[in-house]
């Protein structure tokens, strides 16, 4: 088996007959969940106003609600998101329209992978983030920068999973097509394909977390606006409760992609 | 098979050191932007002979040590009474959810208010992205293991413990080994974002400091030290995952 990071694995639900049993152990998770959160939730409010800590340096869940009021209705949110997103959808894009063909071709071809496996390895090792800098000093501190680093935290997962999909597939499945006179075109299409899919939707998924990643440090590192400039500011200037409006914001959607992704997978699956 | 595979991805750096070096002396891209892999070399020599690579490698090392330690410890826990007690997994789930999504490195203010501009702030980032990955392939591995294992373990008088450690422990080394391997990933990206912005000492605040002064040598010295980090923990874990899952005669189970 090659290095290759599975990721967070789909969580077996355990189906019972009837339903109902199923239902109340959903029904009991979601309570457990929502008490847990509510106790963290009024810790979190309690604690300060008791002077157990500093609210400078927590703030408050009440104090957080008012600033999302404020941070929705100040309309610069707009413009940041739109930035952000722009940063995230063209590199992303431009990640899978190279990560995704690369793959393939490099799991195909066994003397290519010898060849190019090794540097993209080495990368895949390192934090991809460290060439931050580097990226800065080539395209400068606008969206080139980020769009380069977003490009290669979401390309590198893509490749490595796709590689590896493709060297799994059954070689069986491979033979018993070519047996019924399949063209090796038609090998690819309709057997290496699919079943390399899965695999590469895992590539996916791992790579969205980092491109978001990739995208909020990098504004924070150098920009002039988008979230994460927002981020950085605000965390200059310790307003914690703007702060962690945003932070949520960007979790939300991080959860939002994730679970867009998984969607697709089990649809593909 | 073996050694083609390794001759040819020695040609490929080979190949790409060369193609760097001729580029740039040949002036097609100015050595400001991209450097070349003889000064990078001269460079990465100077500051061992000066003890500064070993500072900042030690620097490095002690924060990802402190901060992935730190992960292994409370992911394992938490993922072993994750997958043991229902009530942990529910109880933990929503902020589990919300550690993995949220971009931890925003906290950073906080963490200097909390804990100082310095080590305490990159280890606690560290720890906060490698946790998760850790805490929940655990429980997952704990999960899915065969009930069929477990209740042959107790139908031969075996305590609850003893399932635990002889059953479903062993059982579920894969899944928490690929929870470790995506866990060192992370620990050693947060060490190294944080390092970018906080000064401590470590390759990334070299990165950093480098890049600010605009000397591209220096910068990329450091980050071809980080590469080699990167790949040499990711070796030191495929080795220790072997170790201890070496009991496994084959495929399937």
């Amino acid at each position: 088996m090659r290095n290759v990071a599975h990721g967070f694995p789909r969580r077996r639900s355990v189906k019972r007959e009837g339903g109902s049993p199923a239902f109340a152990a959903l029904k009991g998770r979601a309570t457990i969940g929502v008490s847990a959160v509510a106790l963290f939730l009024a810790a979190w409010e309690i604690a300060p106003r008791l002077g157990i800590v500093d609210p400078f340096f927590t703030s408050l869940p009440s104090r957080v609600l008012l600033a999302g009021v404020e941070v929705l209705r100040s309309g610069t949110l707009a413009h940041d998101v739109l930035v952000s997103l722009t940063e995230f959808g063209s590199g992303f894009a431009l990640a899978l329209a190279v990560a995704i063909p690369l793959g393939l071709l490099l799991g195909a071809f066994p003397t290519l992978r010898d060849l190019i496996d090794p540097p993209v390895m080495a990368l895949y090792a390192t934090p991809q983030l460290a060439l931050l800098p580097i990226f800065v000093l080539w395209l400068g501190i606008g969206m080139g920068s980020k769009i380069a680093v977003v490009f290669l935290g979401a390309a590198i997962p893509v490749v490595v999973n796709t590689i590896a999909g493709v060297r799994q597939v059954d070689r069986s499945l491979v033979l018993a097509a070519r047996a019924f006179c399949a063209t090796r075109r038609d090998v690819f299409v309709r057997v290496i394909l699919p079943a390399a899919l899965p695999a590469v939707m895992v590539g996916i998924r791992l790579g969205v977390s980092r491109a978001i990643l990739g995208v909020v440090v990098a504004e924070m590192y150098v920009s002039q606006n988008g979230i994460g400039n927002q981020i950085m500011r605000l965390g200059s200037a310790f307003r914690v409760d703007r702060l962690l409006v945003y932070v949520l914001l960007v979790s939300v959607f991080g959860l939002a992609m994730t679970t867009l992704v998984r969607r697709l997978e089990e649809r593909l699956a | 098979m073996r050694a083609r595979a390794v001759l040819l991805g020695a040609l490929s750096f080979a190949v790409i050191l060369a193609a760097w070096e001729i580029v740039s002396r040949a002036g097609l891209i100015s050595p400001f932007f991209i450097s070349r892999p003889t000064l990078i070399a001269a460079a990465i020599g100077q500051s061992a002979r000066s003890g500064d690579l070993a500072q900042s490698v030690g620097v490095t090392l002690a924060e990802f040590g402190a901060g992935f330690g730190a992960a292994i410890v409370v992911g394992l826990a938490l993922g072993v009474a994750a997958g043991w007690f229902s009530v942990v997994e529910y109880a933990i789930d929503p902020f589990i959810w919300f550690v993995y999504s949220a971009p931890l490195i925003a906290f950073y203010p906080l963490f200097v208010l909390w804990l100082g501009l310095g080590p305490g702030t990159v280890i606690a980032i560290s720890f906060l992205l490698s946790v998760t990955p850790i805490t929940v392939n655990t429980l997952t591995g704990i999960r899915n293991v065969s009930p069929t294992l477990q209740v042959a373990a107790r139908s031969f008088g075996a305590r609850p413990q003893d399932v635990l450690w002889k059953v479903v422990l062993p059982a579920s080394v894969p899944m928490i080994a690929a929870g470790l391997r995506l866990g060192i990933g992370r620990a050693l990206t947060g060490v190294v974002i944080a390092e970018l912005f906080v000064p401590s000492g470590g390759l990334g605040s070299s990165i950093a400091y480098n890049g600010g002064l605009l000397r591209t040598t220096e910068m990329l010295a450091s980050l071809m030290v980080i590469v080699v980090l990167g790949v040499l923990c990711t070796q030191a874990l495929s080795a220790v995952e072997s170790h201890f899952d070496s009991w496994r005669t084959g495929p399937g189970l």
